[in-house]
């Protein structure tokens, strides 16, 4: 049973529709990226799922039970980072921890070992008792972070929690996050940064003005687009028409065309060389010609029509 | 109760590590009623107000006039207010510079006879101690007046001056000045207009223990005019360490730390409560210092402080549930910054805080005064410490705490619905 399950969630600002209708689920031990630029409608959607939303439509299941119908047992399973450092920069990481701990359910005594195992485990343990608010940002997401896992959630939602961080804090974090999926917890991941999603999420769902447009592993996304590669042409193609090109549609799929490159898929598993052939013997211009395994930003362009920029 | 104790204690570890915002709104009200006592001096002798004007009288004419008149300031109710010595000149500046008198008063020599002959114009002489400021300022005010007594009785008796300079030098001659003082007594039926009934005067009135009305008689205890100020202007600071929490609130709101809390329990009244009762224990902080230094400052003795705490008490209740259901209304900081201030001086003027509610405008008075709890507060203070009658300062302590408690109830409600709409931070 999966212990996150969304079904046909809605909600609405006035006349903006900023989530319509989405669905997923989250089993134990799942990582699940929810993927789209800003506004696509994620925090919403994570606010929803956190109680802190009610949604106009749809229904929010934690651990099989509606969230309504026991919001303060879905809030003990449930571990939230916000987006936002929600921490009081005026306490240490220690002080924040442990007041985070006991406000989640621990005494006195656990929300002490149970924040001295976070702290040595996000490497803050020789700044612990430093105000949070001398930290560098990076340390700060990773107080943010650690904020939420005082109870030991077993389904944790994180919105953006790398956003504003050098790389090396990222890896630190994404690291972090794996070690806690391998632990059996829950994830609900949300970001705009592509190889965060392809590095860690087991499933992805792409997430554009509010709706789910698609939700898969990476391989089958990628296969949506073109399978194993993708065809980049370079060279003058103002006034292409590539429908218009004999056999072209029966045996390509064109991702994005501009007046300077064209992405094209191959419609079958035909070998590689063969395909470049026929491209270059296509009536237009052509200096270079790449070809690229399809990531996620390819999937996206080819469900919007647009790039998804970081 | 565990709840509510880790989040007071929160917010109580935030304030000692960032303590600036509260160290300067205590420090204000501290600053302030020191400003009014070097201005205006302490409560003065025997902890009432202004005390009595204690000045020196030199008397170089002494003649009969001027012993009259010396006999007739240390008489009467009016050794009530003011307490003059009799001195030398050399004395008498020894101890205006020893700060033991407020002024001298010198009657020069010949006053008697110049003023009676009005051949030359008569010149009193007054030095006012530099080291205070208001008894030597009410000292010149009242001279003032009896120098334009003195000259509307020259103008008005004048003919009658020669007799009366015959009279006091031929020696005690007591039929001729019965007659004099007959005719003059007559004249002085002229003057009734401007010096019966006096200009200003206040009548006094207790409430029996049968509830009748009924004025007293003889001497009473003089208005405290700075434990009055004090008490309406405490009323309206005691509001402004709850508008710090308040953007403290904001605070919370802007970096979601109050989200996050809303994350892990679905109850907000807890996180405001909890708030609610912070704001409280600063107010009653801000109390303690206010009322305590400032009875100090200006020698008041508070006659009830216990009743005075409980109302205290009920006015933070007030003070947290006004700062909470501001920071719902209003969820925009800046806004909520520039707007509490405006709001906090507002309730404070239109509650009779910065002056008596006498003196606000008759729509204000009689149709806004009433619904404020700073009036609430500030006039059941003054009645109880500075009147005669027997407020019912209960129904305000239940009347504070209710209030406050209703808003602390409508700012949770209202919180809960922005966040259910998304539209707190």
């Amino acid at each position: 049973m999966s212990l996150l399950r969304v079904e046909r969630l809605s909600k609405s600002f006035g006349a903006v529709r900023a989530v319509d209708g989405v669905s997923f689920e989250v089993g134990a031990g799942e990582l699940y990226g929810l993927l789209g630029p800003n506004g696509a409608g994620k925090t919403t959607t994570i606010a929803m799922i956190a109680g802190l939303l009610r949604p106009d439509s749809g229904e929010v299941f934690i651990d099989g039970r509606p969230l309504g119908a026991d919001p303060q047992r879905a809030r003990r399973i449930l571990g939230v980072v916000p987006q936002e450092l929600a921490l009081y920069e005026e306490l240490s990481a220690r002080e924040n921890l442990e007041f985070w701990g006991r406000l989640g359910g621990l005494s006195s005594r656990d929300a002490r070992r149970r924040a001295t195992e976070l702290l040595e485990a996000l490497s803050l343990a020789d700044r612990a008792r430093e105000p949070v608010k001398t930290y560098s940002g990076g340390m700060k997401r990773r107080v943010n972070l650690a904020c939420a896992l005082l109870h030991r959630p077993r389904l944790l939602l994180l919105d953006e929690p790398t956003v504003g961080i050098d790389p090396q804090a990222r890896l630190g974090i994404l690291e972090f996050i794996r070690h806690l999926r391998h632990e059996g917890t829950a994830i609900l991941y949300t970001t705009h940064y592509l190889e965060e999603a392809e590095a860690l999420c087991q499933r992805i769902g792409i997430l554009d003005h509010g709706h789910l447009l698609v939700e898969g592993t990476l391989a089958r996304l990628r296969e949506r687009v073109g399978g194993d590669r993708l065809f980049v042409l370079e060279g003058d193609l103002r006034g292409a028409r590539p429908e218009a090109w004999p056999g072209f549609a029966d045996r390509f799929r064109v991702i994005q065309l501009t007046e300077d490159h064209m992405v094209t898929a191959a419609r079958d598993a035909r070998d590689p060389a063969e395909c470049l052939r026929d491209l270059l013997n296509l009536p237009v211009r052509v200096e270079n010609v790449t070809v690229k395994r399809p990531s996620l930003s390819d999937v996206f362009l080819q469900l919007t029509g647009r790039e998804l920029r970081e | 109760m565990n709840l509510l104790c880790l989040l007071v204690a929160k917010d109580l570890r935030r304030a000692l590590r960032n303590p600036l915002p509260w160290v300067i709104h205590l420090a204000i009200p501290l600053a302030i009623t020191a400003l009014l006592g070097l201005i205006f001096g302490s409560g003065g002798s025997e902890g009432r107000g202004l005390g009595r004007v204690r000045f020196a009288l030199v008397d170089e004419d002494d003649s009969a006039l001027s012993r009259f008149l010396r006999g007739a300031l240390l008489q009467g109710q009016v050794g009530g207010y003011w307490e003059p010595v009799v001195l030398d000149r050399t004395s008498a500046l020894a101890r205006l510079e020893a700060n033991q008198l407020s002024a001298v008063l010198i009657l020069p020599p010949h006053f008697t006879r110049d003023y009676l002959t009005g051949r030359t114009p008569v010149r009193l002489e007054l030095i006012k101690n530099p080291a205070q400021s208001l008894q030597p300022a009410v000292l010149e005010e009242l001279l003032g007046v009896v120098v334009t007594g003195l000259n509307a009785v020259a103008r008005n008796l004048r003919s009658e001056f020669p007799a009366w300079r015959q009279a006091l030098e031929s020696g005690a001659d007591y039929r001729r000045v019965a007659d004099l003082i007959v005719r003059t007594g007559e004249k002085l039926d002229t003057l009734r207009p401007y010096l019966d009934p006096p200009r200003v005067w206040y009548t006094r009135e207790v409430r029996s223990a049968g509830g009748g009305w009924s004025g007293v008689s003889g001497t009473v205890s003089g208005v405290n005019l700075f434990g009055y100020l004090l008490v309406g202007l405490s009323t309206m600071f005691l509001l402004f360490p709850a508008n710090t929490a308040r953007s403290d609130l904001h605070r919370e709101l802007a970096c979601g730390t109050f989200e996050r809390y809303h994350t892990l329990h679905d109850r907000l009244w807890p996180f405001l409560v909890a708030k609610g009762v912070f704001v409280g224990a600063m107010v009653l902080l801000s109390a303690v210092i206010l009322f305590g230094r400032g009875g100090l400052v200006f020698g008041v003795a508070w006659q009830r402080p216990w009743v005075m705490a409980l109302l205290v008490v009920g006015y933070a209740v007030f003070a947290a549930g006004f700062s909470a259901l501001f920071a719902a209304f209003v969820p925009d900081a800046r806004a909520a910054d520039a707007l509490g201030n405006l709001v906090v001086m507002a309730l404070g003027l239109a509650g009779g805080c910065a002056f008596p509610p006498q003196s606000l405008p008759v729509w204000v008075r009689d149709h806004v005064t009433p619904m404020l709890p700073t009036a609430w507060l500030a006039q059941t203070l003054r009645e109880m410490e500075f009147g005669s009658g027997s407020p019912a300062w209960d129904l305000v302590l239940l009347r504070l705490v209710g209030l406050g408690l209703a808003l602390l109830g409508l700012a949770a409600w209202r919180f809960r619905r922005c966040f259910a709409e998304g539209g707190v931070s």
